[in-house]
């Protein structure tokens, strides 16, 4: 079986099925990830761009790195960018930490995705995330849902290890925070 | 006595809902702040845990559509790079093979102009000489083909 890094080679001499394979493997990981560092909105154009800029790279791959920390690192980027210029949220912004915790009984405005992953707690995953700032999330994000080691995530992110556990650190404490508020909000 | 680093190591085992060990089920057991989290981190645990995300369906499609450009601009280049390092080996021998040539053709010459009379020994030289470059032509002109064939054979053979 090809390795990624055999595959971007393939990519970089213009092999569509390198990248039709590419796609398949990290499809699922990296939609995940900006969906839930933009809370699912323009998660699908974000995604496209990522693996464009992938194609459009590919031969200034570095073949003794890791094609994942590259790939998150592209889409980290492209993420930020659009932080910078994503338009205001309609209603119920998560940034705003009162309005993190209101029980979803409506569908989400901002994805309209339907299902945000609730649970009985009343919490709901994807606006505890948008609570945190965006340097706090990425951690979470990519130690929590991708399993990244914290010199990985150092890596995506690039910063020192230190910086990622401290960001895991404050991370946390803000989580449990607001999973006690939200907690106490509900009947 | 517990240290900060302890405590993380504890919770972001509890938030990412894996068993403690032995070691921290005792810092657990020990450390009052870590057991005034527990429950909400299980239940962070729980609420990450719940989170699914969907995928787009059309994804794949839509990507090979707006790739095939790119995809093609790369091919293109990958083809020039390979084309550019074949071509500059071929060439390498060039000079020796031109220099091997008019040294036999200035020999042939002056063996043929002994035996025959010179416009013929020249039409003779001369027509080697085209044949001789007509060859070089060839062998110069299929190199891009070859090489684009054996970049097309290479790429199915690795992921067709």
């Amino acid at each position: 079986m090809a390795t990624d890094e055999d595959l971007i080679g393939g990519v970089a001499s213009g092999d569509p099925h390198a990248l039709e394979e590419l796609h398949r493997r990290y499809e699922r990981p990296l939609y995940q990830f900006l969906y839930r560092h933009t809370g699912g909105r323009d998660a699908d154009d974000l995604a496209q761009e990522t693996w464009l800029r992938v194609v459009r790279a590919a031969h200034r791959f570095d073949r003794s790195r890791r094609f994942t920390t590259w790939l998150f690192q592209i889409a980290l980027n492209l993420s930020r960018d659009w932080h910078r210029r994503a338009p205001p949220l309609p209603v119920g912004d998560g940034d705003v930490p009162g309005a993190a915790f209101q029980p979803d009984t409506a569908a989400d405005g901002a994805s309209g995705l339907g299902s945000t992953g609730a649970t009985d707690a009343g919490l709901d995953a994807r606006r505890l995330l948008a609570a945190l700032p965006e340097a706090q999330r990425s951690v979470v994000v990519l130690r929590y849902f991708h399993d990244c080691s914290e010199d990985e995530v150092a890596e995506i992110l690039g910063c020192p290890r230190g910086t990622v556990k401290s960001r895991m650190h404050h991370a946390m404490s803000r989580l449990t925070a607001l999973a006690r508020e939200g907690g106490e909000r509900m009947p | 006595m517990n240290t900060g680093s302890e405590c993380d190591d504890v919770r972001e085992t509890l938030l990412f809902g894996r068993s403690l060990d032995a070691r921290r089920a005792r810092h657990l057991d020990a450390c009052p702040a870590c057991r005034d989290e527990h429950p909400v981190l299980v239940t962070l645990a729980r609420t990450l845990a719940a989170d699914a995300v969907p995928l787009p369906a059309d994804a794949a499609v839509r990507l090979q559509r707006a790739a095939a450009p790119l995809l093609a601009r790369n091919a293109r280049r990958a083809t020039w790079r390979s084309l550019v390092r074949v071509i500059g080996l071929a060439l390498l021998p060039l000079p020796l093979v031109v220099a091997l040539d008019a040294y036999l053709l200035r020999m042939a010459y002056a063996w043929l102009s002994a035996v025959l009379p010179d416009t013929l020994s020249l039409f003779l030289v001369l027509d080697y000489t085209a044949l001789v470059a007509l060859l070089l032509t060839l062998a110069y002109g299929a190199i891009p083909l070859l090489t684009e064939r054996q970049l097309r054979l290479q790429r199915e053979e690795s992921y067709g």
